[in-house]
């Protein structure tokens, strides 16, 4: 045993390996636990902290016990370490950088002694299910225990202060997409780039080639060439770093991508013809006791560590190898120095016992009962097929008795396999399948291309009529060769390292009755930590097989299900893309100081940050406010009067030009849906307007009627609401202010009365049009101006208004001078429920019209009696602004709500308006207004929904 | 660009997009005067007239205007005829030229309801032009923009961004070019968008240059 302390340098590094991958004439220094370590470009976290003689990375997820190599690569499961703020980054895969902070995460108050580790002491109370058993009672006293539990769980920590990451996302439409570059991915790409495919090439590691990386001198030889000729081939595009995450249906991908420069990940989401499925094969961990020591590694972990990165991986080992891979790791640890004190050969029968020590490997104790001291024991005992999207694009894959591992069933005709997931033989048979895939798939690609072309009548006519299909390509058989099927050494060790599930666990699983692997997994968490059942499903399978007595096909797998590797979520949400609305006066809210309101994609002035006094200046002087959002609709054609009757519950028949008319929308079921005006400008032209936040709806309303009820009208309906700045100048002296801008049109109220609609010119803007109409109970005019310019009549307005009093007023004020007039706000004074009778709408129903929407049902209500009535309230206590949703009780039942409540600036008083049972709807009826501080106050119902001016002689002087 | 002239005197449009400085005024729109040779570059068209017709998608207006839902192709005098939806073309000119364009076009209509609306001030309008285009565009929009399917001359009416955009291919000097096209109140936030997506591509901003189309 000869641990190195670490701060003496890189005393494991080998001399430079033909395929290593560190560029020893970069030196770089990083600092791990606080203390600096010495490295090299090309190292990973864990590989420089091994070239230092560290074995341990983490402490693990339950028993907190020490953890260090086991894979080498993305997947191993000890080496999780925090770098700088970032939590959970794979440290065997991560790249080290200059001054980078590593640190272990979950360990306190070290990595080397952790007091949690406690947690082995009293292990065997921590089976599975202990959680669900221990912490379900008593309720109560549950957020208690999730404060301290909090504690014990594993992960990382970001700050509250954590920077934003770029993460981006894009969209991609290639023919063939190759999940994996090891040999076979490289051929299937380049066959299919060469066939005319337009390839995108993933890889989860820095670079292309799998394992022949480390690989023999022929081995090497072959990935230059296969390198070379993705180089060469026209239309691949490589990724590294990068994986397949998911695969859903029509071959839709999600690729995240690592490998940018500018961006910390990168969400591609692709469209593929083809998936060809190239993952290779991933090691499997054997079970045995004391199988999690670190020190106990894969043979494909030793082989990456010293010939990737040239480190030494121990000085006297014991190895356990079933296949030609473990073999040549043996001749790798005799070339790296390493003395191999017993080679135990997994096909010639029983093989380990256990392995023992307290921060390591010490001494492996084999089947025959001989024990040997080392401090590194490697297993090379079969290998799991990463069947993942396989399972994704619904096949089902098979167990093979003879290769010990799963193969394809039955897959989709998007989807091939090549390399390792498809079957075994030689370099040169798997890179010829591999390329005859690649063929294939581009073949398939170019056949879904042409029939989703030939769909498309634009592209259609401009192609040449499409070649003829080529025939498919053979795919070669590809042979499956016998492996011994190695599982497990007893009943203790580790199947799942993830998450601290023992052999032991899975066992007394099913003795509890959980047999079937969907349960166990569920029930003790086995395959559902980070590595996701990529190292350790198989060994459950076979754990629970064997605990059950049947077989590994009786048994099952669970599915892989998306994401196949671990995902940040700043890759799933990507670039926030939220599309805003803005008026043509915006700059000018902003520069004032406007308080901004969000309504739907509108940012719109809530106050200029005196709504009262916004309000006293509508009512004693004049005042103007953006209403730009505004639904509004150019209706033309000889039918336009048909569709408002229809849309409309009141009469649209007679609509001179020049007049405007206050109409209700109700949907088929009666309940109100939008209101506005509709104003008719010349003889076939219209204009009708709906509520900002109802202009989708009313459009597609419009649209609905028009294209599937009524086809025959001859309406064009084109959506103008941002075509035009629309602006409201309300207030007794807006005549006044008008008259200073508006050149042709005689503003007079016998000239331009109250519901009439006038076309001009305004503060030299052609193009206008204005209607006398208004939500505030003031003389008002509505200006609309075509956008462009309306940022010139807004500032026009008050230039040539400040004599006049005039001030900008939000949409706070425009909102108390409504409810001080009484009108009701769709969606808030009313809901999903309120038909118009209800909303004190009767008076607009014209149910002698044969036909308009909502009628059938309008018909039913105005039969009945039964319904709440919206109604003006005022409380007695003119002090109390009842909260809007606050109840109206009656006894103990509730007969009513608020919808709609302010203290008014011009009453001084509070007023509201609100729902009440058909029994209190009486004027003068005192109703009880429960608060949400439980007390109550009384209100008074009013004869009609004003609380100001009532007869409307303001609006219409 | 001369002195602003007093207010009532002179007519100045203005785009939903703030114009990059230097800002100047020409033919009567506020725009930026920004040159740029960057690889991708961005310019507000706003300014282009434009025309929206309606007609039946087989009738006299639609045999005069020669192009198809899915197509957009300019026309004798150079306007750039937008196939914007089935009996809905949109159709681009040079800045001020809408109400001769709409006469012109109703003018065929031979009895055939048809309509043509200024829809000038209504609608942002954007050019992204460059050889990463395609690239930049596939950050924020999920059609493929590849030759074969959104050829030179392709519109397409989709999400951008996640807003309604019409999209239309209309290449420049064997480079790709794209025309986006929106509500006028979204444009600033269209364009800001395009920003982000180009900014790995060096994309800069090129003010509008007379006549635009």
């Amino acid at each position: 045993m000869t641990a190195v302390s670490a701060r003496t340098g890189m005393t494991l590094r080998l001399e430079p390996q033909p395929g290593e991958v560190i560029d020893r004439n970069r030196p770089l220094e990083f600092t791990w636990n606080g203390q600096r370590f010495p490295a090299y470009h090309g190292d990973t976290i864990v590989s420089a902290l091994a070239a230092c003689g560290e074995r341990i990375f983490s402490r693990s997820f339950k028993y907190h016990r020490p953890r260090g190599l086991l894979s080498a690569s993305f997947l191993d499961p000890g080496c999780t370490v925090q770098v700088g703020d970032e939590p959970n980054v794979r440290g065997a895969h991560r790249r080290v950088e200059p001054g980078m902070v590593v640190s272990a995460q979950n360990v306190w108050p070290s990595l080397r002694y952790d007091v949690k580790s406690v947690n082995q002491v009293v292990g065997r109370f921590l089976t599975a299910g202990f959680y669900y058993k221990t912490f379900i009672k008593p309720q109560r006293l549950w957020p208690a225990y999730e404060r301290v539990l909090r504690r014990f769980s594993s992960g990382g920590v970001v700050a509250k202060d954590s920077a934003h990451g770029y993460y981006d996302k894009r969209y991609a439409h290639p023919d063939v997409v190759v999940a994996g570059g090891g040999p076979a991915g490289m051929a299937a790409a380049v066959a299919a780039a060469e066939a005319g495919a337009a390839v995108l090439l993933v890889e989860e590691e820095y670079e292309l080639g799998g394992h022949l990386r480390w690989g023999d001198a022929g081995q090497l030889e072959a990935l230059r060439e296969l390198r070379a000729a993705v180089a060469a081939a026209p239309g691949v595009e490589v990724m590294t770093n990068s994986v397949v995450n998911g695969r859903y249906d029509g071959n839709w991908l999600g690729i995240v991508q690592r490998n940018l420069p500018h961006v910390v990940e990168r969400l591609v989401k692709a469209r593929a013809k083809t998936l060809v499925v190239a993952p290779g094969l991933i090691e499997r961990p054997y079970v045995f006791e004391g199988n999690d020591l670190p020190g106990v590694m894969l043979s494909t972990g030793v082989r990456r560590l010293v010939n990737l990165h040239a480190v030494k991986p121990g000085q006297r080992a014991v190895v356990l190898s079933a296949n030609p891979e473990g073999d040549a790791a043996i001749d790798d640890l005799a070339r790296a120095g390493v003395e191999v004190a017993k080679v135990v050969d997994g096909r010639r029968g029983p093989t380990i016992q256990r392995a023992t020590g307290s921060r390591g490997v010490q001494a492996v104790e084999c089947a025959d009962g001989t024990v040997v001291d080392c401090d590194l024991l490697v297993t090379a005992v079969g290998w799991t097929a990463p069947t993942a999207l396989l399972n994704m694009a619904g096949d089902r894959p098979v167990y093979s008795e003879r290769a010990a591992r799963f193969l394809p069933s039955r897959l989709p005709d998007d989807v091939l396999v090549a390399g390792g997931i498809a079957g075994d033989g030689p370099l040169e048979q798997l890179t010829e399948h591999a390329r005859a895939v690649g063929r294939e798939a581009a073949r398939r690609a170019a056949e879904t291309a042409r029939s989703l072309c030939a769909g498309i009548p634009q592209i259609a006519e401009r192609r040449a009529g499409p070649p003829d299909p080529e025939p498919a390509v053979a795919l070669p058989e590809l042979p499956v060769e016998d492996h011994p099927a190695l599982f497990f050494s007893g009943t203790r060790g580790f199947v799942d390292f993830s998450e601290d599930v023992t052999a032991k666990d899975l066992i007394a699983a099913a003795e509890e009755g959980y047999d079937s692997i969907e349960l166990v997994k569920r029930y003790t968490t086995v395959t559902m930590g980070p590595s996701q059942g990529k190292l350790e499903t198989v060994n459950a399978v076979a754990v629970l097989a064997a605990a059950t007595g049947r077989t590994i096909p009786e048994t099952g797998t669970t599915v892989w299900r998306p994401p196949y590797a671990p995902i940040t979520l700043g890759a799933l949400a990507g670039r926030i893309f939220e599309p805003v609305r803005h008026s043509p006066m915006q700059p000018w809210h902003e520069a004032a100081g406007a308080t901004p309101l969000v309504a739907g994609a509108w940012i719109r002035p809530d106050s200029y940050g005196d709504p009262a006094g916004e309000v006293r200046a509508v009512r004693s002087d004049v005042g103007i406010i953006d209403v730009t959002p505004l639904g509004k609709f150019d209706l033309r054609g000889p039918d336009v009067p048909e569709l408002l009757n229809q849309l409309y519950v009141n009469k649209w028949s007679r609509l001179d030009v020049g007049s405007v008319r206050y109409g209700v929308m109700c949907a088929e079921d009666g309940v109100v849906l939008d209101d506005g005006v509709t104003g008719r400008l010349a003889e076939d032209r219209y204009i009708l307007t709906a509520t900002s936040s109802g202009a989708a709806t009313v459009q597609e309303w419009i649209e609905s009627w028009l294209q599937t009820e009524r086809p025959d009208w001859r309406i064009h309906v084109t959506p103008v609401t941002t075509a035009y700045a629309s602006i409201n100048v309300a207030g007794p002296r807006s005549r006044e202010l008008l008259g200073r801008l508006v050149e042709d049109v005689d503003l007079a109220n016998e000239a331009f009365p109250y519901m009439r609609v006038r076309v001009g010119r305004i503060a030299g803007v052609d193009g206008c049009f204005m209607w006398r109409i208004g939500f505030t109970g003031e003389l008002s005019y509505e200006l609309h101006v075509p956008a462009s310019h309306g940022l010139r009549v807004w500032e026009a307005l008050l230039e040539r208004g400040a004599d006049l009093g005039v001030r900008p007023f939000g949409v706070e004020a425009q909102r108390i001078l409504r409810l001080e007039k009484g009108h009701f706000i769709v969606g808030q004074d009313t809901d999903g429920l309120t038909q118009a009778y209800g909303a004190g709408l009767g008076w607009a129903v014209k149910l002698d019209k044969p036909d308009f929407a909502g009628r059938t049902e309008l018909v039913w209500q105005s039969r009945r009696d039964d319904y709440f009535r919206l109604v003006g309230l005022q409380p007695v206590d003119g002090s109390v602004v009842p909260p809007e949703a606050s109840q109206i009780v009656l006894g103990r039942r509730i007969a009513g709500r608020i919808t709609s409540s302010r203290m008014s600036p011009t009453l001084g008083r509070s007023i509201c308006l609100g729902f009440v049972a058909p029994s209190l709807t009486g004027p003068g009826t005192q109703v009880t207004v429960r608060l949400p501080d439980g007390g109550e106050v009384a209100a008074t119902v009013m004869p009609q929904h004003a609380h100001f001016d009532p007869e409307g002689t303001r609006q219409r002087g | 660009m001369g002195e602003r002239a007093p207010r009532e005197a002179a007519l100045v449009a203005r785009s939903p997009i703030a114009p990059v400085p230097p800002a100047t005024v020409e033919q009567g729109w506020e725009i930026s005067a920004r040159r740029s040779v960057a690889p991708l570059r961005l310019t507000d068209a706003t300014p282009l007239a434009k025309v929206l017709v309606r007609a039946a998608a087989d009738g006299p207006v639609a045999r005069g205007l020669e192009v198809r839902f899915g197509r957009a192709a300019r026309d004798a005098d150079g306007v750039l005829v937008v196939g914007s939806g089935p009996g809905e073309w949109l159709l681009l000119a040079p800045p001020g030229a809408a109400p001769e364009i709409a006469s012109r076009v109703t003018a065929r209509a031979d009895g055939e309801f048809a309509s043509a609306f200024d829809v000038t001030h209504g609608r942002a309008l954007m050019r992204l032009s460059g050889a990463p285009a395609s690239d930049a565009l596939a950050k924020v929009c999920a059609i493929d923009l590849s030759d074969a399917v959104t050829p030179d001359g392709a519109a397409v009416r989709t999400s951008v961004a996640k807003l309604v955009t019409d999209l239309v291919r209309d290449d420049r000097g064997g480079e790709p070019s794209y025309l986006l096209h929106c509500e006028r109140s979204s444009g600033q936030y269209l364009f800001d968008a395009l920003l982000d997506a180009g900014d790995e591509f060096g994309v800069d901003v090129d003010g509008f240059v007379f006549p635009g189309v």
